[in-house]
């Protein structure tokens, strides 16, 4: 008994604070919660050459969906993580790419919006260097590059819905690739759209239960 | 109170004002003078509803349109050597300029490609010419101005020689900065012309001008992140020359032979740090014949007809070879009647034709009327198709940026040639649906309506409103068609977009006393891309909100086409006294633009990054002696307003002194 109202008070606790996120109506209860992501590194820019040009390491971050953190290189070659940052590309745990059941498709529409992912939709995989899940490229997957700015800014309006390693799914969008998670003023100098550059912050939501309802 | 000037421009020959139907201003030479203006820019930039751009020179919108759609005339010949389409306006020089026409709303009808959003033309005229009159002006940032306009008249000859030299240190107002934001620059401009009355009725006219800039360079690239800075000139030539004959059969019936020819060669040879050469060529050689005639069937009606043949080539290092000039030619024909049923009614009706040997013809129809209601109120209508011919870079750019990635761009008869070796070659990975959509370009075509009231109550007042619209089709866009396998982009032109801009202008003038007047211009300016308007009504296109989270854009986010200001206010107060003093001081003023797409879509709306409204104050006080001689001195941009990176060509405040001597014509 004491479980059960404890159980209703969670559940009660849950539907108010995701009714004081999202201000949707409060009919259904979202499973999963949002969370946002702040400056994960993808292969930032270490030093400049004596020409000053940016000289980075040259290796992906790899991130865990399920734990929300960034897991060892070391442990590339496990299914210890779900995606992963290098530069604007992202790559899944799939295909060439890694060893887990991984794929990912970009949606186009509101992050809130898409509550079920679509019985139709078909999860790409890593196929280096032809293709990838997430298209590579300006304009082609989540980003736009301005030749004339130097800036690279997410595309309003994608989802990159992601089967993780373990094959359950998850829902992303990027809000920026600049450090502090708002992109560059176009004003910004050279040297800062050079060095705080390569920093993710996104939001995701995480379906732990296998479903492809978020 | 708008006096009876003569305009050429409205009708392709003269005619008074107060009998043109279409929107027309004209600025003369005392108003340049007054205003210290020494090249086009200073005139237009403040003129009721055109815009200044920076990019590629400086370049004029008309009614929210590009540069690339107004036509710049000399004497009625149309300048050329636009690069991206934008004609460096500050290559022109003022001194020997008896006015300046400007004509809004589509005029394809009388000047074929270009005339689509109006006509810019300006006159210098060697008739009523001063004997000799010589000018020194210095201002702030060394700048230097010197001209000598000279001219010989008589019962037979009218001669008319201009020199004028430039020059200016340039600016840097970009803090921390090597690099100047205006370049330091000269340039000489000659101008000759001669007219020669072989009888009471016939004469022969021949004119040259040529302008030479040379411009010290310095430009920064930043590729892959290494700022790659290069020095050296940018040398540009342009020389102008026409030869034309005039007839006068009777009173009633006239026609005139013209040649004209032009050559723009602009080459930058700049040298990188490390030592890389950095290389740049563009001639664009423009040759016409033309007849004209004039033909007054009766006191109600009046013909213009004629026709005439254009050879034009371009040469540019961004073509296929440098050595091979890519060339079309145009025969066109024309015809326009004008009727005057009544006094107070005329009626114009126009047609020409555009024949071209590389893209689809042009057929350009104008009708426009305006009616006297009574002695103080007018009413003029205008509706006419404009167009705009494919740029030869449109057509045969055959550009590969190596450093940025390696994309490419290809002109549209290039493309498909091209992109097919290519596929041969093994190289390129996907080709876009776009690519299937290549074809011969077709002009670009505008159609354009104007309604305009002139309200003149007495001779202190006159107010002009004016509605207008302009509906464009065809626009030619960049578009990717294809990808090489490395996934750099390959670009072509294609014939895809549409557009509006719509707005009202009013113009207003009002004389206080014999010595004061005021003067004021507004203009709202509506602009949108058609085809963006749709999905956004279709609900397909997002935005983010503040914490970087997309959300749908609606209507009332999007603002338009860039680079255009909503709101743009002039006002002019002018003293001007019996005694020669003169003083004036001027206000124009620009509401925010949109400059850059920041928020992850294609469109622009009110998330994405603006340039701030602006207002930018001009005077000037002078005094002209009866012995010839004058002073004046004057300051631009008094609030000392600076926006380096949108509005590089905008100094912070100058000032400027300027001494002239004029020798009066004592026949007059």
């Amino acid at each position: 008994m004491k479980k059960s109202i404890q159980n209703l008070a969670m559940c009660l606790i849950c539907s108010v604070s995701m009714w004081a996120c999202t201000k949707s109506s409060t009919t259904t209860v979202m499973p999963v919660t949002a969370v946002r992501v702040n400056d994960i590194p993808a292969d930032t820019v270490v030093r400049l050459s004596p020409q000053g040009a940016p000289i980075t390491n040259g290796k992906y971050t790899f991130y865990s969906i399920e734990k929300n953190a960034i897991v060892p290189n070391t442990d590339s070659a496990t299914t210890k993580w779900d995606i992963a940052f290098m530069s604007t590309r992202i790559i899944t745990n799939s295909g060439t790419s890694g060893i887990g059941q991984g794929g990912a498709f970009v949606y186009v529409g509101l992050f809130d919006a898409l509550t079920t992912i679509p019985a139709d939709s078909v999860f790409r995989t890593d196929n280096a260097p032809a293709s990838f899940a997430i298209p590579m490229g300006s304009g082609k997957g989540w980003y736009n590059y301005d030749g004339l700015t130097n800036l690279v800014t997410p595309l309003a309006g994608r989802v990159l819905v992601i089967r993780t390693a373990s094959g359950k799914y998850a829902k992303i969008e990027i809000i920026s690739y600049y450090k502090g998670g708002v992109t560059l003023p176009v004003t910004a100098s050279d040297m800062d759209k050079l060095t705080k550059q390569r920093y993710y912050t996104f939001r995701v939501a995480y379906q732990p239960n296998g479903t492809k309802k978020f | 109170m708008q006096g009876d000037s003569v305009v050429v421009t409205a009708n392709r020959s003269e005619r008074k004002l107060s009998n043109v139907t279409v929107p027309v201003s004209i600025i003369n030479a005392k108003q340049i003078q007054e205003m210290g203006a020494i090249r086009l820019t200073d005139v237009l930039k403040e003129q009721p509803g055109l815009t200044l751009t920076s990019g590629f020179g400086a370049g004029v919108q008309l009614q929210g349109l590009n540069p690339d759609y107004t036509i710049i005339l000399i004497n009625g010949e149309p300048l050329v050597g636009r690069t991206a389409g934008v004609l460096d306006l500050n290559r022109i020089a003022l001194g020997n300029i008896k006015k300046i026409e400007i004509v809004k709303g589509p005029s394809s009808s009388l000047y074929g490609s270009e005339a689509m959003a109006g006509v810019i033309n300006i006159i210098t005229d060697a008739v009523n010419a001063i004997p000799l009159q010589a000018s020194l002006r210095y201002g702030t940032y060394q700048t230097i101005d010197a001209g000598v306009n000279h001219s010989i008249v008589n019962k037979s000859i009218f001669y008319q020689g201009y020199y004028n030299y430039y020059s200016t240190d340039g600016f840097s107002i970009r803090p921390n900065s090597t690099s100047r934001t205006t370049t330091p620059i000269t340039r000489f401009t000659i101008n000759q012309q001669l007219k020669y009355n072989v009888s009471d009725n016939t004469n022969i006219a021949i004119s040259f001008r040529a302008t030479d800039e040379k411009v010290k360079n310095e430009i920064s690239v930043v590729n892959g992140g290494a700022t790659i800075t290069s020095f050296g000139y940018e040398h540009n030539t342009d020389q102008n020359f026409n030869v034309s004959l005039n007839h006068r059969f009777s009173n009633k019936l006239k026609t005139s032979f013209r040649g004209y020819r032009t050559e723009y060669n602009g080459r930058q040879d700049l040298l990188t740090v490390s030592g890389l050469p950095y290389y740049d060529l563009l001639n664009h050689l423009f040759q016409r014949v033309e007849n004209q005639t004039d033909w007054n069937i009766n006191k109600q009606t009046n013909l213009i007809f004629g026709g005439g043949t254009v050879l034009e080539g371009v040469k540019s290092n961004r073509y296929d070879s440098e050595q091979v000039r890519k060339t079309n030619s145009t025969g066109y024909g024309f015809a326009q009647l004008e009727m005057n049923p009544s006094k107070k009614l005329i009626v114009v009706g126009g047609i020409r034709f555009d024949k071209n040997e590389t893209f689809a013809s042009a057929f350009s129809p104008k009708i426009s009327a305006s009616y006297k209601l009574n002695d103080y109120n007018k009413l003029k209508f205008s509706i006419g198709q404009g167009f705009k011919a494919p740029d030869f870079r449109q057509i045969y750019l055959d550009f590969t940026n190596a450093a940025a990635g390696g994309y490419s761009v290809f002109g549209s008869a290039q493309a498909q040639k091209v992109i097919a070796q290519l596929m041969t070659a093994g190289q390129v990975g996907t080709l876009y649906d776009t690519y299937y959509q290549l074809n011969d370009l077709k002009p670009e075509y505008s159609n354009g309506m104007h309604l305009t009231w002139d309200y003149e109550p007495n001779n202190k007042t006159f107010v002009s409103f004016q509605l207008f619209r302009n509906d464009i089709n065809n626009l030619i866009q960049v578009q990717q068609v294809a990808a090489y396998v490395t996934g750099a982009q390959v670009f072509s032109y294609l014939n895809v977009g549409r557009a509006f801009t719509q707005g009202v202008e009013i113009e207003s003038k009002y004389k206080l006393t014999q010595n004061i007047m005021f003067s004021g211009g507004y203009q709202f300016l509506l602009t949108g891309d058609k085809d963006q308007i749709e999905q956004i009504k279709a609900g397909k296109v997002y935005t983010k909100d503040a914490n970087g989270y997309s959300r749908l854009l609606t209507m009332n986010d999007y603002v338009g086409l860039p680079n255009n200001s909503k709101h743009r206010v002039q006002f002019k107060c002018n003293y001007n006294s019996q005694s020669g003093l003169f003083a004036n001081i001027r206000f124009i003023y620009r509401s925010r633009w949109a400059v850059n797409n920041t928020n992850g879509n294609e469109v622009f709306d009110n998330g994405d990054e603006f340039a701030k409204g602006y207002l930018s104050v001009n005077s000037a006080i002078g005094k002209e002696y009866k012995n010839g001689f004058s002073i004046q001195l004057g300051s631009d941009n008094m609030g000392n307003y600076i926006d380096a990176v949108n509005l590089p060509n905008l100094p912070g405040r100058t000032y400027y002194a300027i001494i002239k001597y004029q020798l009066i014509n004592k026949n007059k």
